[in-house]
């Protein structure tokens, strides 16, 4: 086993890789840029190497300044998280060549799965059912419009280096398909550098349905059945649960054994995430393999006992993998909801700053994996994840509750969140009889505000800024600013509005 | 004592009087006893009518936030200097709109030059944070009179970024 791991990687996964290393006694290093040095993950290793400015180009993404920490202390894998450098192939070659192991698949298998277009076409070739459309990049437009016919309207335009949602558009018709294969390529081409695209059949309102995997070096295969992700902005997750309400057994298990055979036919290790889409008439479609741990790992290993990061290092130490499929079985029910520095009342536009006070909730079956604490600055340069709130139950309706219960007790001051809106999320009627699809959001959640407080919560609240008022008045001496005497103008009666005459 | 905060730009009025142990807490026509106990700086706890309330309360700058059974209110206080630049539509009607930065980040790009006329919702800036592009708009047709910002620039939630003279 390994003795030290470098963690590639900050906020909340780092946290947890750290937690991970700690619990199997093995010595953890962080790396972090100028803006982290206060980071909680810098806080918790064991040992913290700088390397560099906030901009992740120069910092997190920066292969050379990894290697040389890695090297520099010690330590003989890296852990790469998610993100940041966690798919790039060449990264994994360079780990193989310095003879540092990488935590995660093997080079080759991370280049196959990272090319759409080449994964597609391999595992149509392995018998694995993929969405209708095109196996390669067209060379001109006739092209890709005689092939959006024979595909059928409404076609999907996707980026062959593919992820995030970068460079996808959905077409309707003939007319639409030029300028949108344009705006597609430029996307494709600012994200990753590639401005190859191909089209899809666009199946419509699918449910998204991913199967968490791990294979050893030695090729054994299990899978940890599924997650289901159908809540989304923006093409990325916010709400994560298993099982699936969607999900038959008899389905899941043949989601799961297409899962483990699309990571044999990639020739992939350690862990990763075969994702599909199901369409309302529950036929599945495998999407992509998210080479890595992915932020939804927990809800897996709630429901299963198995600890995801722990199998990773243990698997890339060369250990067997000790889990069988038939001892492999699904308890209860887990939800996660992602909490982001975010304002859902405004378009979901960042929201960066000091957060000035923090309780993060606890009891039964809740778990926080958090990268935040009181008092710590949320840089403005990297991914705004804050935290993640996982919770388990005996049913979904009982993880529902629960995680509204934890919600109400989560506070987080000083910057915005997304706490209230995915507490309206999970309360939704629709949410609670599962059904749930990929355009969930866009149709209960459009120009969605918070609801008003109650009276009285607004007339304790107001009590309670007036009371930390009069104390401060009173520890600084100085004679209150906000009392009536010192503010005629504002002895009116009645509420008043700023800029308008009071009644 | 009274004390007076503007919330969602409405102004409210509570005050507070002592009464024996606990509180008279009046709040335009409703009057409530309180029993409040300091837990610790930021934490206080309520009990009301036999109801516990824990209450998390935390200031910033000119605004104080309150955490009260689930729900987050911001509340200002009135009083203190109104922010200098007005937004939108209302600072036009005053002969020129401040257009300023909706939170903090970097300037990735400025798409104008002074003197330049623009349309409303015209992109002014981009502006980037969180690996997220916000194009800053133009809130109403106009000359760009001023430009405060430009690329790199790191800035911070309000701060103005153009000055837009409304096309008489």
């Amino acid at each position: 086993m390994f003795k030290k791991i470098l963690i590639a990687n900050r906020g909340e996964i780092a946290c947890r890789i750290i937690r991970a290393c700690r619990e199997m006694g093995i010595a953890s290093v962080a790396v972090f840029s100028e803006a982290d040095r206060a980071g909680l993950h810098v806080q918790m290793a064991d040992q913290a190497v700088g390397i560099g400015p906030p901009p992740a180009v120069e910092s997190y993404l920066d292969m050379d300044r990894i290697v040389e920490a890695a090297r520099a202390t010690g330590a003989e894998a890296i852990h790469p998280g998610y993100g940041f450098l966690a798919e790039n192939p060449e990264f994994a070659r360079r780990c193989e060549k310095e003879g540092i192991v990488f935590i995660g698949p093997n080079s080759r298998a991370l280049e196959l799965v990272g090319d759409k277009v080449r994964a597609r076409l391999t595992m149509e070739k392995a018998g694995i059912p993929i969405i209708p459309g095109m196996n390669r990049v067209a060379a001109e437009f006739a092209e890709y419009a005689s092939e959006a016919k024979k595909i059928g309207y409404p076609v999907m335009i996707k980026a062959s280096a593919g992820g995030g949602g970068k460079g996808m558009r959905v077409v309707c018709s003939d007319e639409d398909l030029r300028p949108a294969l344009e705006a597609g390529q430029r996307e494709a081409r600012s994200a990753f550098g590639d401005e190859s695209v191909y089209l899809e059949k666009c199946i419509e309102d699918p449910r998204h349905v991913e199967f968490q995997v791990l294979a050893d070096n030695d090729g054994r295969i299990v899978h940890l059945f599924e997650r289901e992700c159908s809540i989304q902005r923006r093409h990325q997750k916010i709400v994560e649960e298993s099982p699936s309400p969607a999900l038959t057994l008899e389905l899941r298990k043949r989601m799961g054994e297409t899962a483990k055979r699309v990571l044999e036919v990639a020739g992939y290790n350690n862990a990763g995430t075969v994702e599909f889409l199901l369409d309302r008439e529950k036929t599945f479609y495998f999407l992509e393999v998210n080479a890595r741990l992915q932020v939804e790992h927990p809800v897996t290993e709630l429901t299963t006992g198995v600890d995801l990061v722990h199998q990773q290092i243990r698997i890339a130490a060369g250990e067997k993998l000790d889990l069988k499929q038939e001892d492999l079985s699904q308890r209860g029910h887990a939800i996660e909801c992602r909490i982001y520095a975010e304002d859902p009342a405004n378009g979901f536009l960042p929201s960066p700053g000091k957060i000035l006070f923090l309780k993060e909730p606890s009891g039964p079956g809740v778990r926080h994996d958090g990268g935040i604490y009181g008092g710590w600055d949320v840089p403005i340069y990297y991914d705004p994840i804050l935290a993640k709130l996982i919770v388990w139950a005996e049913t979904r309706e009982a993880a529902c509750r629960r995680m509204r219960s934890a919600m109400d007790d989560y506070v987080i001051l000083g910057i915005k969140t997304t706490i209230s809106f995915l507490k309206d999320v999970i309360s939704h009627p629709r949410f609670r009889e599962g059904a749930t699809t990929t355009g969930f959001i866009k149709s209960h959640f459009e120009g969605w505000q918070e609801k008003e407080a109650p009276e009285e919560t607004l007339m304790l609240a107001l009590a309670a800024a007036a009371f930390f008022d009069s104390r401060r008045t009173r520890e600084t001496g100085a004679p209150s600013l906000r009392t009536k005497e010192a503010f005629s103008p504002w002895r009116v009666l009645g509420k008043w509005r700023i800029g308008e005459k009071s009644d | 004592m009274e004390f007076e905060y503007i919330v969602k730009a409405e102004g409210h009025r509570i005050s507070l009087d002592k009464k024996g142990e606990g509180f008279v807490l009046r709040h335009g026509d409703r009057t409530l006893e309180a029993d409040i106990r300091v837990i610790s700086p930021q934490t206080l706890s309520l009990i009301v009518e036999g109801r516990s309330h824990l209450v998390y309360v935390v200031e910033d700058k000119d605004r104080i936030y309150v955490s009260l059974g689930g729900t987050t209110q911001a509340f200002k206080r009135p009083g203190e200097e109104e922010k200098p630049f007005e937004r939108g539509e209302d600072g036009a009607k005053e002969g020129k709109t401040v257009v300023t930065a909706p939170m903090p980040g970097k300037v990735v790009k400025v798409n104008v030059a002074e003197k330049e006329a623009v349309r409303k919702n015209q992109t002014l800036a981009i502006v980037e944070a969180m690996k997220m592009e916000n194009e800053i708009k133009s809130p109403l047709d106009g000359v760009v009179k001023k430009i405060y910002a430009s690329p790199g620039d790191l800035v911070d939630s309000e701060k103005p970024l153009f000055e837009i003279e409304p096309i008489a």
